[in-house]
């Protein structure tokens, strides 16, 4: 059998599905949820029938340069979990939005999101990539736009912003990379480049191609729209943006990094300072968050960051990353999973509470055990606790800088800057067990001062029991997949060696030796220390109760979106822009200015533009009287009359 | 015979236009079906010359061995009469609804009538009189439509309209003059008409003069710096400022420009000259400016003529890259825009039609009230900005292809133009729509709503219509992309 037809269908089918959803949520509400839910199980399935069959289709001279899907090992795990993570996040919407307004509009934006993630994960080629990756720019524009306050507009402005503008300069570079190389395919790209010996032109466009991409997985400096719209947005769909949507990007970088350039270290290094700076701000920033999710979406940068560090040191170990290639793909599949569950609880607090912010919804989890427990397998799973999934990854990428030292100290190379690295790696894990023991101190732990913000949910019980199932699925997964590496994790990692040019390692891992738990451990104490010696002292404080409450410490001043972007994009440019405009305007009406009165022999010379007495006065005169009496009118009508005459006698 | 179906088209509108001026009809019904019955039974006419007459050149008229009146049906001929055939079907459709609000239209349907003949007779010249000719009758013919309302503000705009476009049909008439010395006959042939005996050794004066008629075609395709008729025209009845402003009229410039560079100076005279270099930047001056100046105009149909004034510097720019990629993406991007920007003005009618706003600030959360007037607009405007998989990213991509492949230093500096006037299309037409449909105030003034739901059938269907089409062009343009490279390369 030909599995190949299914590869576009994963792609179309939701996008059919999303229309059909659309009309009968019209009609019937509850068949419609149960439809979105249909249409994201069958394309679970579908990916999951992909799986290992090494599939490819082509849709000839769609748009143009035609539409080319293929399903290697990567395409279908970034697939599979992509559906796996819309068929539940779609269920767990049930009843998420059951009180919201435009559950329609949610549903088709949500479908067609899925289809247009598909597209991107499974293209072929960067320009059905591109395609696919502006349609879910768009799309999911209206995901995060859905609160409709405040707050979502002006972060869904950002965010369309940020795209369109990353998008285009993506388009660049992949325009100059067609006229380079005369294709836009991946593989075909990947010769064309190793083929050449000049590479400063096409580091340049790699770039381009790269700030569309890095835009969208939140890689500094572009990471502004993140923090931002990842809170606003309905709690299942921060999930999709935080554990998908950002992962498209990625999977732009992975091409880019795995395929075009391929071993290169100065690649590698670009996107691993890159990485470093995001890992340690999304920390930084998450630390000082007090919102829950805003918390979690920082969380998100700093993740994406972690896997950046990933990508990037699998271009500067070279033929040997097999080691950074395991833990790119499995730290990109875990995080996914982890940000799930969280993101899911948090949407449970906020479906209840209607509050984010960890003052008013603390202490609301101390009697909810089973969302604890949820909540508790997320956090030991982002915090690299050995035996749960984040813990895997984070050893395999920490173990590649370890061995990347060890080469240079081989080599007899300084080591200074890359031990700076590991030293940025280990207290970035450390602050993530800080900012995670703080939201989860604060909802599930603590007693809140002041009961009334949080005591009010509804009568019987926080959620139904659908919701509890897809909660507990989820997070039993997570420590599944931490104790036992060997027959889930590196699995995928070896599908995953084929797509990023790397070989299995020439010794197997050993996760829990103490060598590899040396790092978790110094992670855990540092970030014992930052979260008993910064938040609990100085991000929190006295009020004048004299409880202890949390205080928003981060510097006003310090927003890159505020004081740099919205204000060089929103002011200096338009009114620079405009200010050339108006000039070159005047040119004309000066030019105008000046015909008008040789035309019309106006005494004053003055421009009076909007009235009119010289054209035509039909107003002014009565109906009966020659309305051809005076004016410009009459002088045409004059012309008119002598240009017939003299055609008359040259013809004559 | 044949040739009679070629000058029918041209002949019969006009008449009937004519004729309609002293009738008075009983009733409003009764002028539509006369009037609709004379469009429709005319594109059949202009379909059928276009697709099975074959006629050749056919001579109306003849003055002298070199000065003669013809009408001869080439390739360009046949793409800009498609268009136009198809697009007066459905704008007379929708002009039947809108114009009852405006009034007076036993006038305004005549001259919209005599309109169609005279554009067609533009697409259909044969040579460079007969062009000039129709050119100068499009002007006339429209005035009235621009007239309409006859307030100020219409008399104001209809007088620099009539400036403007007889100012560049002087300018355009300089360089009649000169091609009548420098060419044996004036027929449109691909490759130019000049004879390179005479030219030679006056190469320089001929690039003026090449100058000097291209911004005298370039006033209707509004140019910098002719561009101030354009807005200004947009206080015309809606149907006019989509089909004559973004349509007709301004196309009939680009495509006089096109004849002009390559069916009568030739690009292999003009390839490499400083003259090409001068209207490349002018078109990517006009294509940033026209983008600059819409994301500052708070008037949804002016804002949407600025925008027309950017758009159609981006087929100028493609023809000004003298080859026949440039001239394919021109033509690509023509029919786009086309299709595009009538949507467009057809939608802001609607919201005027319906509810007298004007201004964008106006229409905030009628998104949801008007449902086709909005998906319409949203669905174009994302063609407009050049979004994947829609329309006008093919035509971008094939202009920036086009630019590159030319190899030309000034064509770089176009595309970084193109890029520029990307990001403003994007935010002066999301602007748009974002605020309609995500209002930013949670309660208005009571009567705000009033009034705000989609028109009649009248006005919904050409928006459906034409919507469907531009989504399926930019689907699947490789035939339509096949033929243009056709006729970009003289093959047809």
């Amino acid at each position: 059998m030909d599995f190949g037809i299914i590869l576009p269908l994963l792609v179309f089918f939701p996008m059919v599905g999303a229309i059909l959803v659309y009309l009968i949520g019209r009609k019937n509400k509850e068949a419609r949820n149960n439809l979105a839910c249909v249409v994201t199980f069958l394309v679970l399935l579908g990916a999951v029938l992909l799986f290992g069959k090494h599939a490819s289709f082509t849709i000839p001279g769609f748009c143009g340069l035609g539409l080319h899907f293929d399903g290697d090992e990567l395409r279908v795990v970034m697939a599979i979990l992509t559906s796996f993570i819309w068929f539940m996040t779609t269920v767990f919407s049930k009843e998420y939005f059951a009180l919201y307004r435009n559950r329609n509009r949610y549903y088709f934006f949500l479908l067609m999101t899925l289809g247009a993630t598909l597209g991107v994960f499974l293209s072929a080629d960067l320009y059905t990539t591109f395609i696919f990756f502006e349609i879910m720019s768009f799309t999911s524009f209206v995901l995060v736009i859905h609160d409709e306050s405040e707050a979502a507009i002006r972060a869904a402005h950002t965010y369309l912003g940020i795209a369109v503008i990353g998008g285009l300069i993506t388009l660049t570079g992949l325009f100059m990379m067609y006229h380079m190389a005369g294709t836009l395919n991946i593989d075909a790209l990947a010769e064309f480049v190793a083929s050449q010996e000049e590479k400063k032109a096409i580091y340049a466009v790699g770039v381009l191609i790269l700030v569309g991409f890095g835009a969208k997985a939140g890689l500094f400096p572009l990471h502004v729209w993140l923090p931002e719209a990842h809170p606003v947005a309905p709690a299942p769909a921060s999930a999709l943006l935080s554990c998908i949507l950002t992962k498209s990007g990625v999977y732009g970088m992975l091409v880019l990094s795995c395929k075009l350039f391929l071993h290169d270290a100065n690649w590698g290094n670009l996107i691993l300072i890159l990485g470093v700076i995001t890992m340690v701000l999304g920390a930084v920033l998450a630390v000082f968050s007090i919102d829950l999710k805003r918390t979690l979406a920082c969380s998100s940068l700093s993740q994406i960051g972690f896997i950046a560090v990933a990508i990037g040191m699998q271009g500067l170990l070279g033929s040997h990353n097999a080691l950074a290639a395991g833990g790119t793909i499995l730290h990109l599949v875990n995080h996914s999973l982890l940000k799930l569950v969280l993101f899911m609880s948090a949407g449970v607090v906020y479906m209840n509470l209607h509050r984010l912010h960890l003052n008013e919804i603390r202490g609301w989890g101390k009697d909810k055990p089973l969302l604890k427990f949820v909540f508790l397998m997320g956090v030991l799973g982002i915090t690299g606790i050995p035996f749960w999934n984040g813990y895997i990854s984070k050893t395999l990428i920490h173990e590649s800088i370890v061995e990347y030292i060890e080469i240079l100290h081989h080599a007899g190379q300084a080591t200074t800057y890359m031990q700076t690295v590991e030293w940025l790696f280990l207290f970035s894990g450390g602050l993530t067990l800080a900012y995670m023991t703080k939201i989860f101190v604060a909802v599930f732990v603590e007693t809140n001062p002041y009961p009334g913000n949080a005591a009010h949910h509804n009568e019987g019980p926080y959620m139904n029991r659908l919701s509890a199932i897809i909660l507990v699925v989820c997070a039993v997964i997570l420590p599944l997949l931490g104790a036992l590496p060997q027959f889930t994790g590196e699995k995928i990692a070896e599908a995953s060696y084929h797509f990023m040019g790397a070989h299995g390692p020439e010794h197997a891992v050993h996760y829990f030796a103490w060598v590899n738990l040396k790092g978790a451990v110094l992670s855990v104490v540092i970030g014992a220390l930052v979260y008993f010696l910064f938040i609990r002292k100085v991000l929190m404080e006295k009020d004048d109760n004299g409880n202890m409450v949390y205080v928003d410490r981060w510097p006003k001043g310090l927003n890159l979106e505020n004081k740099i972007y919205r204000p060089v994009l929103l002011s200096f440019l338009p009114f620079a822009g405009s200010l050339l405009a108006r000039f070159v305007s005047t040119l004309t009406d000066g030019f105008v200015a000046v015909l008008r009165m040789l035309v019309f022999n106006d005494d004053s010379g003055r421009v009076v533009p909007p009235e009119d007495r010289y054209f035509s006065a039909y107003t002014d005169f009565d109906d009966k009287k020659v309305v051809y009496g005076e004016g410009f009118a009459k002088s045409l009508l004059m012309i008119g009359v002598g240009l017939a005459v003299a055609m008359l006698y040259i013809l004559l | 015979m044949n040739g009679f179906a070629t000058i029918l088209p041209v002949i019969f509108p006009i008449i009937a236009g004519v004729a309609l001026l002293p009738v008075k009809f009983k009733d409003r019904k009764q002028r539509e079906i006369w009037v609709f019955s004379i469009t429709l039974i005319n594109t059949i006419f202009s379909l059928y010359a276009i697709y099975f007459a074959d006629a050749g050149v056919v001579t109306l008229f003849h003055f002298s061995e070199k000065l003669s009146l013809t009408l001869h049906i080439d390739g360009l001929s046949k793409i800009f009469g498609t268009m136009v055939s198809i697009l007066w079907v459905i704008t007379t459709v929708y002009a039947f609804e809108y114009m009852t609000h405006e009034g007076r239209e036993d006038k305004f349907f005549a001259f919209f009538t005599m309109t169609y003949g005279v554009v067609l007779g533009v697409a259909f010249s044969g040579n460079f009189l007969t062009m000039y000719l129709f050119y100068e009758f499009l002007t006339l013919a429209t005035l009235p439509l621009v007239m309409h309302a006859m307030d100020d503000k219409a008399r104001h705009a209809g007088k620099t309209y009539i400036l403007y476009m007889m100012f560049g049909a002087a300018l355009a008439f300089i360089g009649f003059v000169f091609l009548y010395c420098y060419s044996e006959g004036m027929e449109f042939t691909y490759g130019g008409v000049l004879i390179p005996e005479l030219v030679r050794g006056n190469e320089f004066t001929l690039q003026i003069i090449f100058l000097v008629a291209f911004f005298g075609f370039g006033v209707k395709a509004a140019i910098l710096p002719f561009y101030r008729w354009l807005p200004k025209a947009s206080v015309a009845p809606t149907p006019v400022t989509a089909l004559l402003h973004a349509v007709a009229v301004v196309k009939s410039g680009v495509f006089a420009i096109i004849r002009l560079i390559y069916f009568s100076f030739g690009i292999e005279f003009l390839v490499g000259t400083w003259a090409q270099n001068v209207i490349l930047v002018a078109a990517s001056i006009t294509i940033v400016f026209g983008s600059t100046v819409a994301l500052r105009t708070p008037h949804i149909k002016r804002r949407f003529a600025y925008s027309t004034i950017s758009n159609l510097s981006y087929i100028v720019f493609g023809a000004a890259l003298m080859t026949p990629a440039g001239l394919t993406a021109g033509l690509l991007h023509m029919l786009y825009h086309a299709m595009i920007k009538i949507t467009l003005f057809f939608t802001a009618g609607a919201i005027l039609y319906k509810t007298h706003r004007e201004y964008l600030y106006e229409v905030e959360g009628f998104g949801r009230l008007m449902p086709i007037t909005f998906l319409s607009m949203a669905l174009t405007g994302v063609s407009l900005v050049g979004v994947p998989p829609f329309a006008g990213f093919h035509s971008k991509w094939a202009l920036a292809t086009a630019a590159v492949k030319s190899g030309n230093m000034i064509a770089y500096l176009g595309i970084v133009a193109l890029i520029i006037s990307a990001v403003l299309t994007a935010l002066y037409i999301f602007y748009v729509i974002i605020r309609a449909y995500f209002p930013r105030k949670k309660e208005y003034a009571e009567g705000y709503y009033d009034h705000v739901e989609d028109p009649n059938k009248y006005m919904t269907i050409p928006l459906i219509v034409l919507t469907a089409i531009t989504i399926l062009i930019g689907l699947f343009p490789s035939n339509l992309l096949h033929v243009l490279e056709l006729v970009a390369t003289g093959i047809i």
